[in-house]
């Protein structure tokens, strides 16, 4: 049926007065990549605020040189291995055409939630609850136009956010 | 039907905060010092977040549902370990409650849900001694 219609084309043109050259002009509409959806964009930058995190307490459990610093490497592992935990389940989540990148392209994000929100240098712990009480609040906000599955689990990884805050001493 | 399925949520959540009332009453008396003071402020959370959602289900025409008289614990509660672990699966069971309210499709609801589930999560996180990667969503890894 398609090779047929394919077929029937350039007859069907040269009726309408018109060769195949002439019928697409500019960009070509149809080889476009599709836009991405709304719940995707969601993913990638939550994805995107997630790797961040992960940066930042492997950066805050390398550059720890003070007291007390196994005990506290060890509480910062068990965070870490938990936010990684929720990088894969939102990576698990995300589709995105062929040859488009899971995760945007690094900018500063303006709600603080992007990679760019974390800067180099020695992390403290109040830097760490600071960015566990933004990513809660961040993915909160996101709820309200994430399909219900994808809100559900934002607002589970929120809350596990919101319990690191109490495990960093806050 | 949007309405029906805030109600039923709004429902869910309301039971789970009567069980909570309730084991908290249990494990309270097996409690002594800071835990059981920590065991009563949480139970006064739960009558709270009992009234609040009571007052939900009002204000959205449907009535809410009764408290049991006795609700089957999960395992035999004897002495303060066993209660501080009731008080933690309380806190699980409350966090898994509000997760229904996170999808329904008001957006005020669900932001109210993803609150009250870090409130819950707070709180088991504390009796159990360590944080869970996806509080109410997935059991941990075993």
């Amino acid at each position: 049926m398609l090779l047929a219609s394919a077929a029937a084309l350039p007859l069907l043109l040269g009726t309408a007065g018109c060769r195949a050259s002439d019928v697409f002009t500019g960009p070509d509409p149809l080889a476009g990549r599709p836009p991405l959806g709304h719940d995707v964009l969601t993913l990638q930058a939550v994805i995107a605020a997630e790797e961040g995190m992960i940066d930042l307490y492997r950066a805050a459990i390398s550059g720890d040189s003070g007291k007390h610093r196994a005990a506290r490497a060890r509480t910062l592992r068990a965070l870490l291995a938990q936010h990684e935990q929720h990088l894969a389940r939102l990576k698990a989540r995300l589709i995105v055409p062929p040859g488009m990148s899971a995760s945007p392209s690094p900018s500063p994000s303006p709600d603080g939630s992007g990679s760019a929100f974390f800067s180099a240098g020695p992390v403290s712990l109040a830097q760490l609850r600071a960015a566990e009480r933004t990513s809660a609040a961040n993915l909160v906000r996101r709820l309200a136009t994430a399909p219900p599955a994808l809100a559900q689990l934002l607002a589970s990884i929120a809350a596990s956010d919101a319990t690191h805050v109490t495990a960093l001493g806050g | 039907m949007a309405n029906t399925g805030a109600v039923a949520a709004l429902q869910a959540a309301l039971a789970a905060e009567n069980a909570a009332i309730f084991g908290y009453g249990v494990a309270g008396a097996h409690l002594t010092g800071s835990s059981q003071a920590a065991a009563e402020q949480d139970w006064t959370g739960h009558n709270q977040a009992r009234d609040t959602l009571a007052a939900m289900i009002s204000a959205r025409g449907a009535a809410p549902a009764a408290a049991r008289a006795y609700y089957q614990l999960p395992f035999r509660v004897h002495d303060a370990s066993s209660a501080i672990r009731l008080a933690a699966y309380i806190e699980d069971g409350v966090t898994r409650a509000y997760l229904g309210l996170v999808a329904v499709s008001d957006q005020r609801l669900r932001r109210f849900g993803a609150l009250a589930m870090q409130d819950a999560a707070q709180r088991a996180a504390s009796w159990r001694g360590s944080t869970l990667a996806f509080p109410g969503l997935f059991p941990p890894a075993s």
